[in-house]
């Protein structure tokens, strides 16, 4: 096994006004320093920087090498959870101009704990790789009712759902949420991911899902590969 | 209708039991069909090996994704599968192949030996009296009068059916000398003669995985005898969220569940009768304490919703049945007591070990913390308490673990590296894997001896600097890089025994649930490690662990070891004082209702103290490795 090494973009010189230097940044999301990163991207913007490179050469360096070191299993949870928390502060600030740039998401990305859990640290890893990777993203947090789903669902004429479930218990909520998406007619309109520590691929298989994410990073491939597959298209 | 095949199961021992089974069942199923107990410790998702199994003739299917993962290929190869994830697809014969014997379990016994000093009055009395039979025609009386006239004390509540059945044979027969048995001033029995002397009770302790209870005379407070063992609902997953699972919208696995553990206690009480020669009849007391699940299960109460947010128990108060509801094979009158809960995962075990540890009654902080698959922290003072639930995991049991195991006969218990790696095993066997205390303890010397880091990251590169045994030791296998606690040839089995890099990482996650719940509640309390006057190991894990090597990993926070202590069983030990002392069980009502909860997942704080908690340190440090600039290109 290689060790993840930092991933500098090519040619981010050219992007970047004369100079700039990106290198403390891509530190400060890889150790977690949201403050700094805050500050940062704040003093990039003022520069006028385009958002999308603030992004793709300030921000995803760090971000992706963490990323890669969890995949590797050479960092765990808390580095990951502060890495995340770093970027969230970055991309908070980022998010509102891709938005008035019309950047076009890939998908819309639907995501929430199941009904009866209360759990979401892995989600919110799995929230913002989801984000990077370029999908809109709405969080509708923990609890969340099969009906809450359904009308976040339609209302975003969302292309995929995403739920977690962490406990043995609650992992029977997942069959019923897809269940209640059938009922409401809405099953070939999203394609359905699950994930959670008590789940397995046979679980998705059995409960009807179109994808298993066994951690963050196989989730975000599954929505991916999913998002490329044909599905009803929302009226 | 599917077809039916031949499967026949072969036990350690070599016995035999078949049956016919419908084509596609799985084996683990086709097991419990049989009574046959094969362990699915993670409750039978394919996430551990404990129900692994190994055909001998017949066809197997194709092995599944989590055969691969959990057996690996070369124990696949050789015939071996999961049986919660293999299907029955034509006649064969497999022996049922735990990875491990788990004979010769380390379960702590409860014992009062403690210097808790608490008052007799465990509610039941047996009182001789000599009653006359009714004479008069004219002036109609009963039996029943003629023994409460004879008994010349007010009692409550009526006489229940079994007594009056007997009254009229145990008024004539010696002559009116008859024992009267009350409750809390209810009459529960009658009995020919003077059996005064025999006045029995038992306390229970039901954890998720084992059982602990002691026969004890209520009249003189002495313990006759304890028993105890697995929990034998084990078998449908062996912690409390599997277990729940499986029970789950469905009555009969609820029912199954019951039947389970009602057995077990029925046998404890046969068996402590007849070693100590007493009959069950003069069984009248019993104290039940227990996790809500436990609880809800051993009165069938659905625990469904136990198991989802908020966690809710259908009931908090204490409740106390009779023998004959709870379908206990004692006298039938006797009183069943269950303490009372405080929370879905803090029940009624945790207010028995707060009323046996006496934390209600301390002037300064005291904490106490039981460490389990669903472990409680509990602290305080006088005046106010709180406790929260933190859920292990079932890690600190060995699940998990690749060569995890329970505190059985072969264990790595105990784990010393200087210039090279010296393990102790239970019972001092050749070592078969190792258990939580083994896996505490390595963790901590192999933090000390730079072989992890508090990151918890198992070196990669080759252990660098390191004496050359103990680099010798850190292997990159298929799956990924582990250290070697005991080479193959000083082992009970052909194989180095080893922890992987995911073994410290189940680790940090059942240590740091613990963590959290303590870092919590300080939080919430305001507390400082330095304010802690005392920190109680509670349960039967909490025994073996050692406290060094826990504060050094940060299981248990940075407090001078003296300040540790081991408790015992706490919760059997509370139990036996509200068996005895209905002041005691009275307190334990009073205690539930004061212990605050606070739960942990919801909190606000919870991430910033999660990420604390898992380390090996009480700080993450934030330095940037060094790292090789490369392009992308």
């Amino acid at each position: 096994m290689s060790e993840p090494r930092l991933k500098i973009p090519e040619g981010w010189e050219e992007r970047a006004p004369e100079g700039w230097e990106w290198s403390e940044l891509w530190e400060a999301v890889e150790v977690g320093k949201h403050i700094f990163t805050d500050e940062f991207v704040r003093k990039a913007i003022d520069t006028g920087i385009n958002p999308r490179t603030i992004l793709d050469d300030g921000l995803f360096p760090g971000f992706n090498l963490q990323g890669d070191r969890f995949t590797e299993q050479i960092i765990f949870i808390p580095e990951m959870l502060i890495t995340a928390r770093a970027m969230k502060a970055g991309l908070a600030l980022i998010r509102p101009l891709l938005a008035a740039q019309a950047e076009k998401p890939i998908g819309v990305f639907v995501m929430g704990t199941v009904l009866g859990d209360m759990h979401d640290i892995g989600q919110s890893i799995v929230a913002i790789m989801l984000e990077n990777a370029g999908f809109q993203l709405t969080n509708l947090g923990t609890d969340v009712h099969p009906d809450k789903f359904i009308e976040t669902i339609k209302e975003l004429k969302a292309d995929l759902v995403g739920f977690s479930a962490l406990l043995s218990t609650t992992v029977y909520y997942q069959k019923v949420t897809i269940d209640e998406i059938e009922k409401a007619g809405l099953r070939d309109n999203v394609k359905i991911l699950i994930g959670g520590a008590p789940t397995t691929q046979d679980w998705a298989d059995e409960i009807g899902a179109d994808g298993w994410g066994r951690d963050a990073v196989q989730a975000v491939k599954q929505a991916k590969r999913l998002i490329a597959e044909p599905r009803t298209a929302w009226a | 209708m599917s077809e039916n095949v031949s499967v026949t199961f072969v036990d350690g021992d070599g016995k035999q039991t078949s049956r016919k089974v419908g084509r596609g069942s799985t084996f683990i199923d086709a097991a419990q069909d049989l009574n046959l107990d094969i362990a699915a410790t993670c409750g039978g998702r394919g996430r551990c090996r404990s129900c692994r199994i190994k055909v001998l003739k017949g066809i197997l299917p194709p092995p599944t994704i989590m055969d691969q993962v959990q057996l690996g290929p070369d124990e696949v190869h050789e015939g071996f599968r999961l049986s919660c994830q293999t299907k029955v697809i034509a006649d064969c014969t497999v022996l049922v192949a735990p990875p491990i014997a788990e004979g010769g379990h380390k379960i702590l016994g409860a014992g009062v030996s403690e210097d808790t000093q608490f008052h007799l009055d465990s509610g039941i009395e047996k009182k001789l009296v000599a009653a006359n039979t009714p004479k008069d025609e004219n002036h109609q009386t009963s039996d029943m009068e003629m023994i409460l006239v004879a008994l010349g004390e007010p009692v409550n509540g009526d006489v229940p059916i079994e007594v009056l059945r007997k009254a009229p044979d145990v008024i004539r027969a010696k002559g009116g000398s008859l024992t009267v048995t009350t409750f809390n001033h209810r009459v529960i029995d009658v009995e020919p003669g003077d059996t005064t002397r025999h006045k029995y009770g038992m306390a229970f302790d039901i954890g998720t995985t084992s059982i602990v209870g002691s026969l004890v005379d209520l009249e003189t407070g002495e313990q006759l005898a304890s028993v105890g063992g697995v929990n034998p609902q084990a078998v449908f997953g062996g912690d409390l969220m599997s277990r729940i699972a499986y029970a789950q919208f469905n009555p009969q696995a609820l029912r199954k569940l019951r039947s389970r553990v009602l057995a077990e206690i029925n046998g404890y009480v046969k068996e402590v009768c007849g070693n100590n020669n007493i009959s069950a009849g003069h069984i009248y007391k019993m104290v039940i304490v227990g996790n809500t699940c436990m609880h809800h299960i051993f009165l069938g109460i659905d625990p469904t919703y136990v198991g989802l947010a908020p966690y809710a128990p259908t009931v908090r108060e204490p409740v106390v049945v009779t023998a004959k509801e709870a379908l206990l094979k004692v006298n039938p009158n006797a009183r069943i007591c269950f303490l009372p809960i405080v929370a879905g995962f803090v029940g009624a075990d945790t207010v028995a070990a707060v009323l046996a540890t006496r934390i209600h009654e301390s002037d300064h902080i005291r904490v106490m913390v039981d460490i389990g698959t669903n472990g409680e922290v509990v602290m305080g003072t006088r005046g106010r308490l709180m406790a929260c639930s933190a859920p292990a995991g079932p890690a600190l049991e060995g699940a998990q673990i690749h060569h995890g195991m329970r505190g059985a006969v072969g264990a790595i218990e105990k784990v010393e590296i200087d210039g090279d790696v010296t393990c102790e095993t239970i019972g001092g066997a050749p070592a078969v894997g190792i258990c939580g205390s083994g896996l505490v303890d390595a963790a901590a010397k192999m933090l000390e001896a730079k072989v992890i880091n508090p990151s918890g990251l198992l070196r990669r590169d080759g252990g660098e600097g390191l004496p050359e045994k103990i680099k010798a030791r850190i292997v990159e296998g298929d799956n990924g890089w582990h250290f070697v606690l005991t080479w193959a040839k000083d082992t009970g089995k052909d194989e180095d025994i080893y922890l992987t890099q995911q073994d410290i990482r189940q680790l940090q996650l059942a240590k740091g649930a613990i963590y959290s719940g303590i870092l919590m509640l300080q939080k919430v309390m305001g507390v400082a490690d330095g304010d802690i006057e005392e920190l109680m190991l509670a349960g039967g894990f909490g025994n073996y662990i050692s406290t060094e090597s826990s504060v050094a990993i940060r299981l248990l926070p940075n407090l001078p070891l003296e300040k540790i202590a081991y408790v015992g069983n706490a919760a059997a030990l509370g139990a036996q004082m509200a068996l005895l002392s209905e002041t005691e069980r009275r307190r334990a009502t009073t205690l539930a209702r004061e212990i605050e909860h606070v739960a942990l997942a919801t909190n606000p704080d919870f991430q910033e103290i999660f990420v604390k908690a898992v380390v090996f340190g009480d700080e993450t440090k934030r330095k940037s490795r060094t790292r090789t600039r490369t392009k992308v290109g």
